[in-house]
Parts: structure tokens; C-alpha cells; sequence
């Protein structure tokens, strides 16, 4: 409808999507396939604080597992669908896909904090700040600059 | 020069408009991400590895000493400052380094070694590493160091894209030149002021909530401080942003043309350098050559800086303004 009038903001932002959710994906084909190597990897010759990463991971457990690969796959599909929608600045697959997206990224964050090791990066730490950014802004902008934008 | 159009309620208005469409333009919000990922992956990078000695000590000694810590911030710290401040040439440091035992946290023999290297530092090294929180001035300087690079992210459409849609003719029904040449440069100034305000604000409280190894007067005064260098150095870039933007038609070029000039006098300063001495002169022709100066711990030295920012964004705005006001839209 009103496509011609798309901000460049929302297209960064639709691009910005695609190139999460891409990264996202491999990560994922990554992650599977370290989980299933992890208890072959011998750590006799490791130092401490590698030792410790590995050890953590191979004590994480199979439901752990899942839940963060199943927490990924999520995000990504929800970015990939929300730059979809910022795209056609539709109102649902946009605004309501992406609002759902940083919701469930923010609350992914605070688990993971949570769940995982320190070794693996848990608990308060900058890195967990670093993973909020994105969320938070799309959860802003969503409901402030582009609100107005995705209406279709 | 057409100045005495300038009307300050029309300024007002273009830059505080200009900071909120900045991010619905995208430049603005691409430099958002950028800045805020890199701000907070520079602490991230040096927060790190403190934050695993002290797990390493609290595992070692059972408890947590933060003034061995800070001692061993120090130590690694010291010749890196050096290197950077240009007090000490890379193979200075390099031996210097070399000579340094590797040492356990709990190491407490090397502790009055290591105080009394301390002693002997020179006062700006001093200043930035003993008398104010350490790790803080470390993200401080690679930020001073890094910002630069990212700026044009943000400052690089400020009239290229308006021109090139011939968009600024209907707002020159209603304003002169050089009420959106400085509005949008005032502008885009706001809003690099308030990222980076947000930068050092998490860094800060991180700092102060997380690893609690200064005392938080100290680290608040400092963040204060180098927030105030950081975005007093980014007005001249912002300025060097506008005379190129003002001067080119595509925003693509403008872009292209920032980050060649920012980087390129950096890169032809040292490459020159090796080549011909004087070369290195280069480095004054942007803020590249005095930007530490802020952090300096000498009134004259800082203040000076100051003024040199501000003598810099003068210079290039004038041109930009030129540019703008004579060129045809």
C-alpha cells in the first residue's frame, strides 16, 4: 500500500533482522554439532578456564540443551519473519512478530543468565548486556519511531 | 556568508527534529547498534579477564583482595598506556613485557616490586591508571581511539541525501541555509552526545555494580569526565562529516568519503612516517594527533584540547557552510 513511503529505518532494521536470523541458523548447526562431539573432546591438555568451559558444557544435560537450541530456532524464525513483515510494513507480521520476538529474546537472555555455567557465560555479565541491545531497540522503536509505519 | 539569517528558534527546532528522524532515517539507528555494540564490546574485552582473575583469586585465596587486583591491573596496564599515550615505542614495551614473570593473582612477593615500578611512571600514565580507575581509563582511551571510525555512521547524510532527492527545496520555503546547515549539524551532535552517554553509563554501572574494585565517587567523577572528552571529540568529526556532506550529492559517497578521510589521514600519518619522517605531521591535519589530550591530567593540557576541538569544528563548519550556501540544490 504505502510501501514507497517505508523509513530507511525500518529497512535497516528489516536487514538487520536478516542477517540475525542468518546468523542465528548456522549457529545452530553449530551448536548441534558441538553438543554432539563435546563429550569426545579430551581436556586433559586444556587450560583452566577452557577446562572449565568444557566441562561445563558436557554436564549441561540434554533438556538444557534442547531448550536453548528450541529458544534459537524460535528467534531466529521470528526475526526472519519479522523483517518480513517490517519489509511490507505489515501490522501483525511486523509490529506484532517483532514486538513477540524482543519480548522472548529478553526473557531467553535472563534464563540463560540464569541456567548456564559462569564458564559459559552466565550470570551478570557485559556479554549478557551486549545480547539485550537488540531486543530492547526493537522493542522501542517498534512502539515509538515505526509505530505509525506498520499498518498494513 | 549569509550568518545574520541565522534564526535560533528555527535551529532549535531542525536539530531536535533532525536527532529524532535520525533513527527513522536509518544512519541513526545503524550508528546506535554500532556504537552501543562496540562501546560495550571494548569493556566487555578488557572486563573480562579481571573478572576471572578475581574468580581465580576468590577460588586460590577463598576470599577476594581488589588491591592486588588493581596491583595487577596496573602492571599489565602501564606499558599498554604507555604505548598508546606515545611515551614508549612499541619495542620498548615489547622488552618490557617480556622481562614481566607471569604471576599468580595471589602472588604477593611481586606486590612491592610492582609498587615501586608504579613510582616511577610518568605523571600522565600515573594519573590514568593510579590515580583514577584503571580499567575505566583503559576503555576511555580505546574508545577515544575507536569512536572516530563509527561517527560517520552517523553524520554522513546530513544534506548529501536531501540534495540528491532535491528534498531541502521545500524546506527553503520556509528557512534559510543556514538554519538547517547547523541545525542538523547541532543535531546530529545531540544525538552522538546521548549514545555515548548511554555507552559510559552502562560501562559505569557494570563497573561499579559487578566487579567493585573502585570506589564509586571515583568512578562516577571519572565516567563523568570521559564522557565529557568523548563527546567533545566527536563535534570536530561530526563537523568534517558536514563539509563532506555538504559537498557531495550521494549520501553512498558521502559515507565512502568520511571513512576514507578519517582513516586514510590516520593511515597515511604512520605509513608516511616510516617513509619520511614529517609525514607523521599529518595525524594534525583532524583531531587524530591531540585527541588524548583530553584525558590529561594538566589543566593546560585538556583545556587546550578543548579549545583545539572547537577551533577544528569552527574551521570545517565554515567550509561546509560556504560549500552549502553557495551550491546549487
Amino acid at each position: 500500500m504505502n510501501e514507497e513511503k517505508r523509513p530507511g529505518g525500518l529497512t535497516a532494521l528489516a536487514v538487520i533482522n536478516f542477517i540475525f536470523s542468518g546468523w542465528g541458523l548456522i549457529g545452530l548447526l553449530g551448536l548441534a554439532a558441538f553438543f554432539a562431539f563435546v563429550g569426545k573432546i579430551p581436556t586433559d591438555d586444556m587450560q583452566e578456564a577452557q577446562k572449565a568451559q568444557m566441562e561445563a558444557f558436557q554436564n549441561m544435560g540434554l533438556p538444557v540443551f534442547i531448550f536453548i537450541f528450541a529458544l534459537s530456532l524460535v528467534s531466529s524464525v521470528l526475526l526472519l519473519l519479522a523483517g518480513i513483515g517490517y519489509l511490507k510494513q505489515k501490522k501483525f507480521l511486523g509490529r506484532t512478530i517483532g514486538n513477540i520476538y524482543a519480548v522472548v529474546n529478553i526473557i531467553s537472555s535472563v534464563v540463560s543468565g540464569i541456567l548456564f555455567a559462569p564458564a559459559l557465560g552466565g550470570g551478570f555479565n557485559i556479554g549478557n548486556i551486549i545480547g539485550l541491545i537488540y531486543p530492547v531497540l526493537t522493542l522501542i522503536l517498534l512502539n515509538t519511531t515505526f509505530k505509525e509505519d506498520l499498518t498494513n | 556568508m549569509n550568518l545574520k539569517k541565522i534564526n535560533i528558534a528555527h535551529v532549535r527546532l531542525i536539530s531536535l527534529y533532525w536527532s529524532r528522524y535520525t533513527v527513522r532515517s536509518g544512519s541513526g539507528l545503524v550508528y546506535l547498534m554500532i556504537a552501543l555494540v562496540f562501546g560495550l564490546s571494548v569493556a566487555h574485552i578488557i572486563i573480562m579477564p579481571v573478572e576471572r582473575l578475581m574468580a581465580l583469586q576468590k577460588k586460590q585465596m577463598g576470599q577476594e583482595n581488589p588491591q592486588l587486583i588493581r596491583k595487577t591491573i596496573v602492571d599489565i596496564g602501564q606499558p599498554i598506556i604507555q604505548f598508546v599515550l606515545r611515551i614508549k615505542s612499541f619495542e620498548q614495551v615489547t622488552k618490557e613485557a617480556a622481562s614481566l614473570q607471569p604471576r599468580l593473582p595471589n602472588d604477593t612477593s611481586n606486590t612491592s616490586q610492582s609498587g615501586n615500578n608504579t613510582s616511577g611512571f610518568d605523571p600522565w600514565t600515573n594519573f590514568l591508571i593510579e590515580k583514577k580507575p584503571a580499567l575505566l581509563s583503559v576503555i576511555f582511551l580505546i574508545l577515544i581511539f575507536g569512536m572516530p571510525f563509527v561517527i560517520s555512521f552517523l553524520a554522513f547524510n546530513q544534506i548529501s541525501g536531501d540534495v540528491q532527492n532535491h528534498g531541502l527545496r521545500y524546506l527553503l520555503l520556509r528557512t534559510e541555509r543556514c538554519n538547517i546547515f547547523f541545525g542538523r549539524f547541532i543535531g546530529t551532535a545531540l544525538f552522538s552526545t546521548a549514545v555515548i552517554a548511554m555507552i559510559v553509563a552502562t560501562i559505569t554501572f557494570y563497573l561499579g555494580m559487578k566487579t567493585r574494585l573502585y570506589p564509586a565517587p571515583d568512578l562516577a567523577i571519572w565516567a563523568v569526565q570521559g564522557f565529557l572528552a568523548l563527546a567533545i571529540l566527536m563535534v570536530p568529526y561530526i563537523a568534517v562529516c558536514s563539509l563532506i556532506s555538504a559537498s557531495v550529492n550521494s549520501p553512498f559517497l558521502s559515507l565512502v568519503l568520511a571513512k576514507v578521510v578519517i582513516a586514510g589521514v590516520l593511515l597515511m600519518a604512520i605509513l608516511g612516517g616510516f617513509a619520511w619522517k614529517p609525514a607523521k605531521y599529518i595525524l594534525y591535519a583532524l583531531p587524530w594527533g591531540w585527541q588524548n589530550n583530553l584525558l590529561h591530567p594538566a589543566t593546560v593540557h585538556w583545556l587546550g584540547a578543548v579549545f583545539a576541538s572547537f577551533a577544528y569544528t569552527a574551521f570545517f563548519l565554515t567550509l561546509g557552510y560556504i560549500r552549502f550556501e553557495t551550491r546549487d540544490l
